[in-house]
């Protein structure tokens, strides 16, 4: 049986299936938060020491390599995915990755996040949605500053 | 106009082929991460060169980007490689972007994401290798993408063809002869254009159909 039905049988019949690839501390703790909601996920990392960085209790499954081959993706049964995000060290890795989602396996809803928002413009067009750190610290920053 | 052609990332083969795109005439500018590999590269006369990573925008803005005619990403990543085509494409609006990639698989896939020509360094150079190896009389010389190319092949002496007219011989389908040369002279052959031994035929043959077309013109693969 395939690693997601056989996971699926074993946890709630959850429609939501979530994959995560880059497992540093960005992935490791959304993939730990929406296994916690009941969702199914899975972390894709090319490095097996990262998935130490999960946290004890997490439920999800795991892949070992790199989600930039066609083949691993497939491993990690991409097309059955609702959501997929791309939280890798790498912008271009990223950016990749999410591409590949979005255009080969037409998942809906894809997240990336860029650490140089200058290379945001290019990807609004496709409908990848962007998550800037940069950004949003700098307007976290803001609200800080101005609203006290 | 001169045609100006922007290469990026890559060091042995962007060096090769700045000198030859020079030779040629073009306007060539190369981007390049390393500050080593940059001067190296500033050695070469009439080459401009700007360090800077050239996946960020704003090198490609430095390099002139939105002036260029062509652009050929030739770093060591497929996914850097793909963002400069896309960058230089939608945001530059260059005319034609070539991309370098490892990964065969993902062909198909850059294709799809606007990149106007992509060359598999690992299909290309296995492909040769295996030609050298293994079939020293029908050499591709120049593969076409859209699994065509130009092949040529010098027809032995016991090969079925020899003395018949063209199109007395079964050929697949998709293999067009299309010149022969036969010592000094060429020729475009009719239907009844005779081969003899010692012919060099050129043809445009499909992948598939490159050994069929080889066993009804030469005989049997030794």
């Amino acid at each position: 049986m395939k690693l997601f039905e056989k996971h699926q049988e074993k946890r709630h019949k959850n429609k939501e299936y979530t994959i995560i690839v880059g497992c540093g501390r960005l992935g490791a703790s959304l993939a730990g938060r929406l296994s916690d909601k009941g969702s199914n996920v899975l972390v894709i990392d090319e490095n097996k020491d990262s998935f130490r960085k999960l946290p004890p209790d997490f439920g999800g499954m795991v892949v070992q390599g790199d989600a930039t081959e066609i083949s691993v993706l497939k491993r990690a049964e991409i097309s059955k995915a609702t959501s997929v995000i791309a939280v890798t060290n790498h912008d271009n890795t990223n950016v990749m990755i999410a591409q590949l989602a979005k255009e080969l396996f037409h998942i809906d809803n894809v997240i990336a996040r860029l650490y140089d928002p200058d290379r945001e413009c290019v990807y609004k067009e496709l409908k990848i949605n962007t998550i800037c750190p940069v950004v949003l610290s700098s307007s976290k920053v803001d609200q800080l500053l101005y609203q006290a | 106009m001169k045609t100006r052609i922007l290469l990026v990332g890559g060091f042995e083969e962007t060096r090769f082929l700045a000198h030859s795109l020079l030779r040629k005439g073009y306007r060539v500018t190369v981007i390049n991460e390393d500050r080593d590999q940059c001067e190296s590269l500033a050695a070469i006369k009439g080459l401009q060169v700007f360090q800077g990573d050239g996946s960020k925008p704003y090198v490609l803005e430095d390099a002139n980007a939105a002036n260029t005619d062509i652009a050929i990403a030739l770093s060591e990543f497929d996914d850097a490689n793909l963002v400069i085509c896309e960058l230089c494409k939608k945001q530059f609006h260059v005319g034609k972007t070539v991309a370098l990639i490892s990964d065969p698989e993902k062909t198909e896939f850059f294709r799809m994401m606007g990149v106007d020509s992509v060359v598999c360094a690992t299909t290309t150079i296995s492909s040769i290798i295996e030609q050298q190896a293994l079939m020293n009389d029908l050499n591709t010389v120049m593969p076409l993408g859209s699994h065509v190319q130009v092949a040529q092949l010098i027809v032995p002496a016991d090969a079925p063809s020899v003395g018949r007219k063209l199109w007395e011989i079964e050929l697949p389908k998709a293999v067009i002869v299309g010149c022969i040369v036969r010592g000094e002279q060429s020729m475009i052959p009719r239907g009844d254009t005779r081969i003899m031994k010692d012919d060099r035929l050129i043809l445009i043959v499909s992948d598939d159909d490159r050994e069929s077309a080889f066993r009804a013109l030469a005989g049997e693969l030794v």
